[in-house]
């Protein structure tokens, strides 16, 4: 090569090499891409969700093409061509409109074309078949492999998969925290309270290797454990002690709460616990428990304002257990589906109604008694009565088989009393009218029609009604006005409901119902009547005491000594309703009929399975279930890590986030369902257990780049106290807290003037004794008007199941903890703590203030601090003696000054915070 | 931002404080991670109106650190969608419902048709909370004639509001959904008749953040006695952050909850404390390095500071007598006079979102009080002067250019007489109803002078340029300069809105 000098030569050879090998490697490339398979979640799923699925999914489905399921994919579309022909690009409509150089004919329509390489994928994709994969999700979790990866860090089988991830990261484990900072995690974590003093002394004082386990086996058998974890379910169960809407009035439910405490202590399996609150109700004679487990759905808000239409309101709150149980089982957002297809996920519009079809045969009606509850009696003369009911039914029932049974239908008709008929089920009225849209009242010369009441031979109808006189009679006639008559009542003056029992001639088959209203010369209302119910009378008429046990049982259907629960009772076959898809989610427009049933892209209902809740309770906890533990499992590690495997712990669909760690995720849900069988403690032990969880929670500025959220957990959690625990930690440390557990819920201090709702004679009668300082989880839950200092720390008002809060740093949480008068209280407790103890050395006292509240030592420079507070507020005191009373309300100035240095300590980050 | 300070606080450790606050607080800003304001910032308005401008990228859910600007904190003020006039709103919900028919909708055929039965036509298929049968219809309970340049017909219940006519737009075919007040009220506020909803103020808190250091962002007035039908839910934040909740200025008590410093502790003593706090906090952000610490160092501020402003604004005894004159308030009371004056000093001082709720507009004639002859008169008594003054007030600050007001109720009322189980009522009242009723707007960017929309002869039903809640939401966020189709954040997996799928913007209310 003349002319070119050595250097250049070198510099061309090299070049040509450079070129060749790139040339080289770019066929091998393309020859090796075209070889493989192409993975359609991996890399045609996110694809066609960001790209196309919006015009052509579940809402909108642009020209009659969807992307959901593969068979509307490969089916013609409006124009009558196939988007995709699975085998032949060529013949795809898709590809040749993605590749298509004018923008008007071009997809997606707006912005840019696809990227070649995403055309590309597209392409070899159908010409590979076009296969659909399901969404991860959607795939029951397989067993995975514990990581083997040679490093000595890590305590259990957690850890290699989070070392795993590290090291892809090039991120690597931060150092065990101290010994008293991980006792204050795991016990706020484990209880929600911090340890005491002596917690921190015995577990320092203990150098055998099992000592944080001995505290972790501690925890988990503390009776706070279950208060803690009850807390968290309430949020999902929207757990609230008034019933929501514009009344919303009082509401008797918190035997559920205490239902949910004893679940956690005792440790109910959680395929158990989901059973029950699910469909208690159904299980083989439930008991009590079972039943009250079912007000997990009761929580529904219910509309007792006048005028509203019951069966609106009721369809709402089935609505609500729809959504409510596809959430927090299944971490699927079912919401969307009610109006229409998924937009995003393989659920189709009548899938939601299938779905309702499973809730939608409960008793509950959305009347003001919230019936069906059931009634716990509190006087031990009506709970011998019940018991002696009970034996009458046994000793006159003739057939062995039936006797239990049939008691236990009498036991139900005085406690549950159901099936009842409310007055919205009158289609002619007469003469009268429904007040409010509830009671129906009918003057003199009136009448009202039930239509098509299954009559069983009924010798009895119970009518729950009030009267202003006693002149009034009501006849009961079948098929007409002059039809049959089976019975008639004379009318009792009575100011409040009460149940009245008539006889009435037996019948069967189903019937029209006339019910007449006479009272000659009289005007207005002969009664109103809150509902009726027809059931046969005790057995054993003729047999000598009858009158006696029949006076008890009646006395019995009336007593008001009775704790009420709203729960869930399935209707009487004779009485269930059918279920239509509502077109465009509108419950006022009925379409196709639907029987109960799961979406396709899910496992089938177990073998056997009843098609009612329990079956779909049974379904939900199968371990063919793709997403019962994992996202119950996510939810737990979301509690103690402050962020889920899958962030968003609301959904696992194609629209949620990707799991960060998918092999945990399926690991952890494998052990919690074959491992630890359900058992919530011990899936809690194994998190609490790993060093992952044991991590200091100490940053750093490069690791804040890398990782701002912690997603690789290269560091312990550190995260603001929720609601509760803010409140529950101010009274512990100070000394406070009642230890007292169950029972209806109280009213500890809020400000004045709080509650101001419109008709409503409800107030806030604050509490007395140690009814004031209980843990939060019994605070009286109203949700127009949730407990002020709660609501500042982002626990939600419970209208309806929130999965996840949103964590806020607000001035107004700061306002709370530096002013409300129950901080100033627990400021005051704590500095009175404080003075106890060291009399008269502030130095000792401070550091024993801090130590009480953080149970750790306080660092010197932080002594320093609040020494120059305490002197600051000293001098405050004794120039102004009168401020000593009005803060205290005694005249020690050391008191009060050491009540602003406790105050202050209460409201120092790391108080507020579990680090 | 230290203007709330006065000097005694100003020692020498405080300054060295402030300094290394300041110095950190930059620091804050760039690692301030908000976690899921962040997340939501791909959905919500920060990644659509901002992302182009200032690198909000709205796949990107994790770098923090590139949203240095958007992510200032949840409350820093944000540019809307598109430039607006209106950067305030001051939102006059009249609870219960005042009829229009008496006030904005002059319907001379319905005074020939005054006790009158009402026809079959209008009953057919129609729900109403209290009607029964066939009622009688009932001529308008005042008289009408037109005011201002613009001509527009207004009634003698309004006198001081007819010299303000001509800055106002007045809507008179909106409709709704809802009969009952709580669903209607929570419609107006959330965009959906069932709780659980953002309210209005929340979205637009969330949408452009506030301009305030000193107050909240989003703050409630409430007068008549109680608070609305929907409760705290009508101005509840729903699912978004509870930084976006209004805060309610009650007239007993702390005017917000627990803003004053316990018995005993003095301003001086208090600003000690939180010295002490803040001192403690920075050591351990410097152990932890943990961005949430500084950022409570600064909520902490912002608390102390409000404890100040709050009282401060609260208090209109400062105000001149002229002004008390104008508006007609009297210190000390808790009227819907005073709360208009306290509208505008809480505008002046950059609230993004005022709202009023005045009670006891629900006119059925079930006794004196609710009675059109009687109780309404007095209730218009209340509101006129202080919604006119607030105007003029406004606009001779200059204000109003920059302040959109809005008035409405939830719903309007029949033109025929309520006859509740049937019965004649001893007082003149009207039902609830949803097919037509007034609302007024004025300030920021409105047409003024307006009259929009037209109903039937009787009032019954818009038969011309109908507007519904959702419209006047969409023409709400439009005015503010937000696309109310883009103000979404992702909930329960999916994007929500607070026109839900619904909303057109009214053009012709626009300037």
């Amino acid at each position: 090569m003349p002319g070119f000098s050595r250097k250049k030569k070198i510099f061309l050879f090299l070049m040509i090499g450079v070129v060749t090998l790139i040339l080289t490697y770019g066929v091998l490339h393309v020859l090796s891409q075209e070889n493989q398979k192409v993975d359609f979640n991996t890399q045609i799923r996110p694809i066609l969700n960001k790209k196309c699925i919006t015009c052509h999914g579940g809402v909108k489905r642009s020209s009659e093409f969807s992307l959901l399921f593969r068979t509307d994919a490969l089916s013609p579309n409006e124009s009558g061509k196939r988007a995709i022909v699975p085998g032949d690009p060529k013949a795809s409509e898709m590809i040749r409109r993605i590749r298509h150089h004018d923008p008007e004919e071009r997809m997606p329509p707006e912005g840019d074309p696809l990227p070649k390489e995403e055309i590309e994928l597209l392409t070899r994709w159908i010409e590979q078949g076009a296969s659909w994969e399901d969404h991860w999700a959607y795939v029951k979790p397989e067993p995975v492999a514990v990581p083997d990866i040679s490093s000595t860090w890590g305590h259990n089988s957690i850890d290699p998969f989070v070392l795993q991830k590290l090291e892809e990261n090039d991120l690597q484990p931060s150092p065990q925290a101290d010994k008293a900072t991980l006792l204050r995690r795991v016990s706020l974590d484990l209880t929600g309270l911090p340890p005491t003093r002596e917690d921190l002394q015995n577990f320092l004082n203990d150098d055998s290797p099992q000592a944080y386990e001995k505290v972790v086996d501690r925890l988990l058998a503390s009776p706070h454990y279950g208060e803690r974890w009850a807390a968290m379910w309430m949020d999902l169960a929207r757990y609230a002690d008034s019933k929501g809407y514009e009344k919303d009035d009082q509401r008797s439910i918190w035997q559920y709460r205490d239902w949910l405490i004893k679940a956690f202590n005792e440790d109910k399996p959680f395929d158990q616990f989901t059973m029950e609150q699910l469909a208690g109700d159904l299980l083989p004679n439930p008991t009590d428990d079972q039943v009250l487990a079912t007000a997990f759905h009761r929580n529904t808000m219910n509309n007792d304002e006048g005028g509203t239409d019951d069966e609106e309101f009721r369809v709402a709150a089935i609505i609500d257990r729809v959504n409510t149980t596809w959430s927090v089982w299944q971490g699927t957002t079912m919401a969307c589906v009610q109006c229409h297809s998924h937009p995003y996920d393989p659920i189709r519009h009548e899938d939601y109604y299938k779905s309702l079809a499973f809730f939608n045969n409960t008793a509950d009606e959305d009347v003001p008694s919230e019936s069906p509850v059931l009634k716990t009696f509190t006087a031990e003369a009506d709970k011998q009565k019940l018991e002696q009911m009970k034996n009458w039914v046994i000793q006159q029932t003739a057939s062995a088989d039936e006797k239990l049974e049939k008691a236990q239908d009498f036991v139900n008709l005085v406690r549950i009393t159901e099936p009842k008929i409310h007055p919205h089920s009158f289609d002619q009225i007469e003469k009268g009218s429904l007040a409010d849209n509830k009671y129906l009242f009918v003057e003199p010369g009136g009448y009202a029609r039930l239509p098509d009441i299954p009559l069983q031979g009924e010798d009895h109808l119970f009518v729950s009604y009030s009267a202003g006189r006693s002149t009034g009679r009501v006849e009961i006639r079948m098929d007409s006005l002059s039809g049959k008559r089976l019975g008639v009542w004379q009318v009792q003056q009575k100011d409040n409901f009460e149940i009245a029992v008539i006889p009435i001639q037996p019948q069967s088959g189903r019937h029209d119902l006339f019910l007449i209203f006479k009272d000659p010369g009289q005007k207005g209302a002969v009664c109103h009547i809150e509902w009726m119910l027809l059931h046969e009378t005790l057995p054993g008429k003729n047999q000598p005491g009858y009158a006696d046990i029949e006076r008890k049982f009646y006395s019995l259907l009336n007593t008001n000594e009775a704790i009420t629960t709203p729960v869930m009772i399935e209707k009487e076959p004779a009485y269930q309703r059918k279920t239509h898809v509502f077109e465009r989610g509108n419950w006022m427009v009925s379409g196709e009929e639907v029987q109960p049933g799961i979406p396709q892209a899910w496992n089938d209902l177990p073998e056997g399975a009843p098609l009612n809740r329990l079956g779909m309770a049974q379904w939900l906890v199968s371990k063919d279930n793709p997403l019962t533990a994992r996202v119950t499992v996510n939810r737990f590690w979301a509690q103690l890590f402050g962020t889920g495997i899958v962030e968003t712990i609301e959904d696992f669909g194609t629209q949620g986030a990707k799991p960060s760690h998918p092999e945990l995720l399926d690991w952890l849900a494998q052990q919690f369902m074959y491992e630890h069988r359900w058992s919530t403690k011990k899936l809690l032990k194994q998190m609490v257990m790993s060093a992952t969880y044991q991590q200091s929670s100490k940053t750093t500025p490069s690791l804040l780049e890398i990782d701002p959220d912690n997603r690789w957990l290269a560091r312990g959690p550190r995260i603001r106290l929720d609601a509760e625990q803010v409140r529950d930690q101010a009274l512990a440390v100070s000394g406070l807290l009642s230890d007292k557990m169950y029972g209806p819920s109280v009213m500890p201090p809020q400000p004045a003037g709080i509650w101001q709702v419109v008709y409503s004679g409800l107030e806030w009668k604050t509490s007395e004794g140690e009814d004031q300082n209980r843990r939060a989880l019994y605070t009286y839950w109203r949700r127009t008007s949730p407990y002020p200092s709660m609501i500042a720390f982002d626990s939600p008002s419970r209208e309806f199941c929130v999965t996840q809060r949103i964590n806020t740093n607000t001035p107004l949480q700061a306002l709370v903890t530096l002013n409300d008068t129950v901080y100033i209280a627990a400021a005051q407790a704590l500095a009175q703590r404080m003075l106890q103890e060291h009399p008269n050395q502030v130095e000792a006292q401070i550091k024993a203030g801090y130590q009480m509240a953080m149970v750790q030592e306080i660092a010197d420079e932080k002594l320093a601090d609040l020494q120059l507070l305490y002197t600051e507020a000293l001098a405050h005191f004794n120039k102004n003696p009168e401020a000593v009373k009005a803060l205290t309300g005694q005249q020690d100035k050391q008191l009060a000054a050491l009540t602003v240095v406790a105050n202050a300590i209460m409201n120092l980050d790391e108080f507020v915070t579990k680090a | 931002m230290r203007q709330g300070y006065r000097s005694d606080y100003q020692r020498e450790e405080h300054v060295i404080l402030m300094n290394i606050f300041q110095e950190l607080q930059y620091k804050n800003i760039q690692y301030e991670t908000r976690r899921h304001f962040l997340k939501k910032c791909s959905s919500g308005l920060g990644a659509i109106a901002l992302g182009s401008l200032l690198g909000c990228d709205p796949f990107s859910t994790t770098k923090a650190s590139n949203n240095i600007v958007t992510e200032a904190g949840p409350m820093a003020p944000r540019f809307p969608h598109f430039a607006a006039k209106a950067k305030r709103i001051i939102y006059l919900h009249m609870a219960g419902s005042p009829s229009q028919l008496e006030l904005f909708d002059y319907k001379p055929e319905l005074v020939k048709l005054d006790g009158k039965d009402c026809p079959a036509s209008l009953l057919e298929g129609k729900r109403f909370a209290f009607i029964e049968g066939v009622p009688k219809m009932l001529g308008p309970q005042a008289t009408f004639k037109p005011y201002g340049e613009s001509g527009i017909m207004l009634s003698n219940r309004l006198p001081h509001f007819s010299t303000v006519v001509d800055d106002v737009a007045i809507i008179k075919t909106m409709h709704t959904d809802q009969f009952n007040h709580a669903p209607a009220q929570l419609l107006v506020q959330t965009g959906s008749p069932r709780l659980g909803r953002p309210s209005m103020g929340s979205w637009v808190t969330y949408g452009l953040g506030s301009e305030n250091d000193n107050l909240p962002g989003f703050m409630v007035l409430v007068s008549g006695g109680n608070t609305p039908d929907a409760g705290k839910s009508a101005w509840g934040s729903g699912f978004l952050p509870t930084i976006y909740q209004g805060v309610q200025c009650r007239s007993e008590g702390d005017p917000v909850l627990y803003v004053s410093d316990p018995e005993g502790i003095n301003r001086d003593l208090r600003r000690k404390t939180l010295d002490a706090i803040n001192k403690i906090n920075e050591k351990e952000y410097h152990a932890m390095g943990d961005p949430e610490i500084m950022t409570r160092i600064s909520q902490y501020e912002m608390a102390f500071r409000m404890q100040t402003s709050v009282p401060d604004v609260m208090d209109i005894s400062k105000e001149p007598e002229y002004i008390h004159q104008l508006y007609g308030t009297a210190p000390g009371q808790a009227s819907f006079a005073n709360n208009c004056l306290l509208a505008r000093r809480l505008v002046e001082r950059g609230v993004r979102f005022v709202q009023l709720f005045d009670w006891g507009w629900d006119s059925h004639g079930t006794d004196k009080s609710t009675a059109l002859e009687d109780g309404f008169h007095e209730k218009c008594r209340q509101i006129d002067q202080p919604m006119s003054a607030l105007i003029k007030d406004l606009k001779q600050r200059g204000l109003l250019e920059e302040t959109l007001i809005v008035w409405g109720g939830e719903f309007g009322r029949t033109p025929m007489q309520e006859n509740r189980n049937g019965k004649e009522m001893p007082f003149k009242g009207r039902d609830h109803h949803t097919e037509a009723f007034s609302v007024w707007m004025a300030g920021g960017g409105v047409k003024p002078g307006t009259s929009y929309g037209e109903t039937d002869e009787i009032g019954y039903y818009g038969v011309k340029d109908r507007v519904h809640i959702h419209d006047l939401q969409a023409t709400i966020l439009h005015l503010l300069g937000m696309d109310h189709e883009k103000l979404t954040y992702h909930f329960q997996g999916r994007d929500f809105r607070l026109t839900d799928v619904e909303g057109k913007v009214v053009k012709g209310v626009l300037a």
